[in-house]
């Protein structure tokens, strides 16, 4: 069995996860790797951790495409906001039509910026600001609900499936130490 | 401080194995002699969280709902005001018991500290101060209008008992019980306390429906979570939140 050594300082590490080990350890203490199980056993532990690696990147990627989807709500907003301001700008209300629209998309803006830190919180939150929207909407004017059914649809699938991922990731993070 | 009998038998760094009982060092995430992951997240628990979820947005629905309803001019008026509050209520009380085992613990109030009461209240008052002159200002240089809180009650026999019982009582007890007990008990489930106070904060703070309010809605409610979750009550929460709306109240009765 060859051990992963240290270049440095000749310390043993481990194979998998190269932390350094204690020889007379039979696991590794930071990932788990049977250091002195079978070459079996010792497989095993390694596609098990490529598998995990790989579920990993694929919830990171949901949770990126999540992300986008709230900075992309924050561009709609903008350009509702914008939208408005010109048809109403002489109006003497056009702030109480205009400012809700940028109001939504800073916090579009920033519920997206933060879902790298706190993923489960903005995505929620971003998740049940969106669905209030469209509900309040559909009260002051029933048609606007089927208007772009097909973006919201996608829009709320987006949101959805990075709010799963985000359990998930929180899971397999704290069981495998991975990063 | 020390015991130290126990410290010649268990060194204080080091901490049995959950698999195998062998003394590892603490903070290690997998066992040297038998390889256990020292944190398990049990399979079913995705299953249970998404459940917990489903729950929670049940919960929010309802509340969402009757919030909306606000808006469709069958429902203006007092007795649909009563029947909503009773809705919400009955609503907080209901999901908060389901799980009456764990949640009651928020109900007992372990360390009351009537300096740190009084030092709430007072916060409370002079927050609502702060927030009442600039809603206003607000309200009349987007919105041009002059909102009042007792005009809607004006017209009925006590209506400043109304006023005080509708704003400051009922909404300081069972939103909190609802919101600050059901909501982040049930989160805190789901994900790390930190992020269960931001997201009932935040899912507070919209049901408001003001976008406008949100600059002082989420602060207020990020305030009332982490007292929640430091003082392991929510009475506190209970007396802020009451101070805080009655302030508003009173600022139009006196």
């Amino acid at each position: 069995m060859d051990i992963t050594t240290n270049p440095a300082d000749g310390t043993a590490l481990c194979n998998s996860c190269f932390t350094k080990i204690d020889l007379n350890d039979q696991f590794c203490n930071n990932c788990g790797y049977p250091l002195k199980g079978t070459e079996e056993e010792q497989r095993i532990f390694q596609s098990t951790r490529v598998v995990n690696e790989i579920d990993m990147a694929d919830y990171k990627k949901k949770l990126t495409n999540a992300a986008n989807t709230l900075y992309y709500l924050c561009g709609i907003f903008v350009v509702y906001g914008l939208i408005t301001f010109f048809l109403k700008k002489d109006d003497d209300d056009v702030l109480a039509y205009v400012l809700p629209n940028f109001i939504l998309a800073i916090v579009f803006l920033a519920l997206g910026g933060y879902t790298k830190k706190k993923p489960l919180a903005c995505l929620i939150s971003g998740f049940s600001l969106y669905i209030i929207v469209l509900v309040l909407n559909a009260v002051s004017s029933p048609a606007t609900l089927i208007q772009g059914i097909f973006v919201k649809v996608i829009i709320i699938g987006f949101l959805v499936r990075g709010i799963k991922s985000a359990i998930e990731v929180d899971r397999i993070k704290k069981e495998n130490n991975l990063a | 401080m020390h015991n130290l009998i126990t410290e010649l038998n268990e060194p204080s760094d080091k901490t049995p194995c959950i698999q195998c009982g062998d003394l590892i060092t603490i903070n290690n995430r997998f066992c040297n002699y038998c390889g256990a992951a020292q944190y398990i997240a049990p399979r079913e628990a995705f299953s249970y969280k998404l459940m917990l979820m489903k729950q929670a947005g049940f919960y929010y629905a309802i509340d969402l709902l009757v919030c909306i309803l606000a808006f469709f001019d069958t429902f203006h008026g007092l007795s649909w005001l009563i029947c909503a509050d009773a809705i919400m209520a009955f609503t907080a009380v209901a999901f908060f018991a389901y799980d009456w085992q764990r949640n009651k613990e928020i109900l007992k109030w372990k360390s009351f500290s009537f300096i740190k009461l009084l030092g709430f209240c007072t916060i409370a008052v002079t927050a609502q101060v702060l927030v009442h002159y600039s809603v206003n200002w607000l309200n009349l240089t987007v919105y041009s209008k002059d909102v009042s809180y007792y005009s809607f009650y004006a017209s009925y026999g006590y209506g400043k008992i109304l006023l005080i019982m509708f704003t400051a009582v009922f909404p300081a007890l069972f939103e909190e019980l609802g919101y600050r007990g059901y909501l982040l008990q049930t989160l805190s489930k789901i994900t790390d306390d930190q992020q269960a106070v931001y997201i009932s904060a935040f899912l507070f703070a919209i049901i408001h429906l003001s976008l406008l309010s949100l600059f002082w809605l989420i602060p207020f409610a990020l305030f009332l979570g982490f007292i929640r979750v430091r003082e392991k009550t929510i009475w506190y929460g209970v007396f802020f939140h009451f101070c805080f709306n009655l302030t508003a109240c009173l600022f139009e009765l006196l």
